[in-house]
């Protein structure tokens, strides 16, 4: 803005007023026309028809311009030397702004119409007000361009601020689905504590009662074909149904008088060695009876198997939600990564899972959070192998750090989606049912970056993803 | 009877098709058992019993299956008018809202059993079923009564008659 001292003038200003000043001592008819500014004095008002111009000849003038908000904004003051009203005057419109004198003086006061007959009567005059016009119109053109550069300046800055915020405001938006995750994780992690206790009861029953059967049958002599029959079940693994059909196939040629195609198929499921005992103990029993001795020992099998994947799946849901130590300990982050593996089981059964887990020392890290970076990358590579394909997991050791990369055969990552894959609220699964609230990766990174480690993504030439997360080793835990 | 009427279970975890086939094994005699670990196989295993002149009566299908999943191969075969006739149970605690939305809507799903099963849901599921498929597929309807719904196949006769007359 301008000081109150005016507007700096073209060096001949002052020159031209000093002219114009003699010329109205000269002229009577011009004396008439001067005005004595008094300090306060309202000159014209914004939005009115303007009957004057005036050109101030001592004093200032300040103009203002109301806002549509009711504020008032200060423009301009103008001094001695300045036109007020130029504008009105060559548009005929209402004036633009409000004059207030801001410091006494005197004017030279103008009816716009009777402009021209001054320049005509007083040819003397003619010259320095036009002078004086024309200065003030290159005034206020350099005076509009300092303005456009300012606007121009301003915009830039607003600009900037505007994306400042907009990141500063994404950073919180993080950091809130950060707090949220953390919080539900924990929920998750009290309801895993509470569900492994319950569920282990039943298991170690389960467990425990296969172990009884098994002591109850011990009782048959070790000699004895219903004991050898039974153990040889139990040690027995189940063979898939197109090696069953075939094993089907030939026990409907050994025994031809066997028509009953359930005792075929328990036969055909039987090790030869236990065919053999059946064989030459037929004539004792049923074969029926010899059968179930079999059955049975496979049966306990079958539940030895099963209630101990329910005891591996609660231990590992329990170790990788680390419900008991949300802090930083010094681990082998392997022991994480196989967790992860047993939990995300469901998930990978039918993908190839490759490890190639180099020894790493042992480092200062939250175990729990780390499970998290393994199990967004894990089920994403999940998703976009859709179940089915390679997987490969490997650690390694390099100089201080520990690089741990993870990769899929799938498609890999659009490049253009690439580098945005850790922006919060990036997703391309559809909204709803899936693990995914697009939070995974943005999750992620947060972590790593946490644990002063680093993550990016990239897709191999030979295909597929490949995420690399490196972290340091450290042991100030 | 050389004509048969399988029933097939595709589950490719072999503890739980065992368990499943123990549970049906009372229906064999009337019903043989067929079995696959994937849905390729199921589908050979299919085309061997049509192509050996027997029916397939009742397919029970896990989801989760290695390859095409469970749902898709109930789709299929719904589609192939050898096997639309068949019954279609999905037994699966892992199918989804929508695996389950689309199973009923395209594959015409019979019945959806959820595990872990009870010995007497799954039998009670099976007898219904192939109930239902011998009165739509078959004549001699009499021969059927003594393992499956007697009550059932007794009404069915009476109304075949009287259709008859």
């Amino acid at each position: 803005m301008e000081n109150s001292a005016g507007i700096s003038w073209l060096n001949d200003t002052e020159a031209i007023l000093r002219f114009i000043k003699r010329l109205i001592d000269e002229l009577p008819e011009l004396q008439d026309r001067i005005e004595v500014l008094e300090e306060g004095d309202l000159l014209f008002s914004q939005g009115e028809p303007l009957e004057y111009m005036y050109l101030i000849l001592e004093g200032n003038i300040q103009l203002t311009r109301t806002q549509p908000d009711g504020s008032e904004d200060v423009l301009i003051t103008l001094g001695a030397g300045s036109f007020a009203g130029l504008i009105a005057f060559t548009t005929g419109e209402p004036t633009l702004t409000s004059g207030r004198i801001t410091q006494k003086g005197l004017m030279l006061k103008m009816r716009p119409q009777q402009f021209e007959q001054y320049l005509n009567d007083h040819p003397r005059l003619k010259h320095p007000l036009q002078q004086l016009m024309l200065n003030n119109m290159i005034q206020r053109y350099k005076s509009n361009l300092r303005l456009q550069t300012k606007t121009h300046a301003l915009s830039k800055e607003l600009n900037k601020e505007r994306n400042e915020l907009k990141e500063a405001y994404q950073q919180l938006e993080a950091t809130h689905q950060m707090l949220v995750h953390q919080e539900k994780m924990a929920t998750l992690g009290e309801l895993v504590a509470g569900f492994a206790h319950e569920v282990n009861n039943p298991a170690s029953a389960l467990m425990r009662a296969a172990e009884n059967l098994i002591e109850i049958y011990a009782e048959f002599e070790d000699s004895h074909y219903s004991y050898q029959l039974f153990r040889l079940g139990l040690h027995s693994a189940p063979v898939n149904s197109s090696t069953q059909r075939q094993r089907m196939h030939l026990i409907e040629k050994k025994y031809p008088w066997i028509y009953d195609r359930s005792s075929v198929r328990k036969l055909a499921q039987m090790p030869d060695e236990a065919l053999d005992l059946i064989d030459k103990n037929r004539k004792k029993g049923e074969l029926e009876t010899l059968i179930n001795h079999f059955e049975a020992g496979k049966m306990i099998h079958n539940i030895r198997i099963a209630s101990r994947r329910i005891a591996n799946l609660v231990k590992s849901l329990k170790s990788y939600s680390r419900q008991d130590q949300n802090k930083e300990e010094l681990a082998d982050i392997r022991d994480g990564i196989q967790d992860t593996i047993l939990v995300l089981s469901n998930r990978l059964k039918f993908i190839d899972v490759t490890l190639d887990l180099d020894d790493i020392p042992k480092t200062c890290a939250n175990i729990g959070d780390l499970n998290q970076v393994w199990t967004n990358i894990i089920v994403n590579a999940c998703d976009a192998l859709d179940d089915q394909g390679e997987l490969k997991i490997s650690t390694k050791q390099r100089e201080q750090t520990i690089e741990v990369k993870i990769s899929d055969s799938g498609p890999g990552i659009p490049a253009d989606i690439l580098p945005k894959i850790f922006e919060p609220n990036f997703t391309t699964k559809n909204q709803g049912a899936e693990f995914g609230l697009g939070l995974g990766l943005a999750i992620s990174h947060e972590i790593i970056g946490q644990a002063g480690g680093s993550i990016v993504a990239r897709n191999r030439e030979s295909g597929g993803a490949e995420f690399t997360i490196i972290l340091p080793i450290r042991d100030d835990c | 009877m050389d004509h048969k009427i399988y029933i097939l279970i595709v589950e490719d975890e072999l503890e739980v098709l065992d368990a499943l086939v123990k549970d049906l094994e009372k229906f064999e005699s009337f019903f043989p058992l067929e079995t696959a670990n994937d849905t390729t196989e199921a589908e050979e295993v299919i085309d061997y019993v049509l192509d050996h002149g027997h029916e397939v009566g009742l397919i029970l299908c896990d989801h989760v299956l290695p390859g095409k999943n469970g749902v898709d191969l109930l789709i299929e075969l719904q589609d192939n008018p050898k096997t639309a006739v068949s019954k279609k149970v999905l037994v699966t605690g892992q199918a989804g809202h929508e695996d389950t939305i689309m199973a009923i809507n395209k594959a015409d799903l019979d019945h959806y059993i959820a595990k872990p099963w009870t010995e007497e849901e799954l039998e009670t599921v099976v007898r219904d079923q192939l109930t239902d498929y011998v009165i739509e597929n078959k004549g001699n309807l009499l021969y059927f009564m003594q393992i499956l719904d007697a009550e059932k196949i007794s009404s069915a006769m009476r109304n075949n008659k009287m259709t008859d007359h």
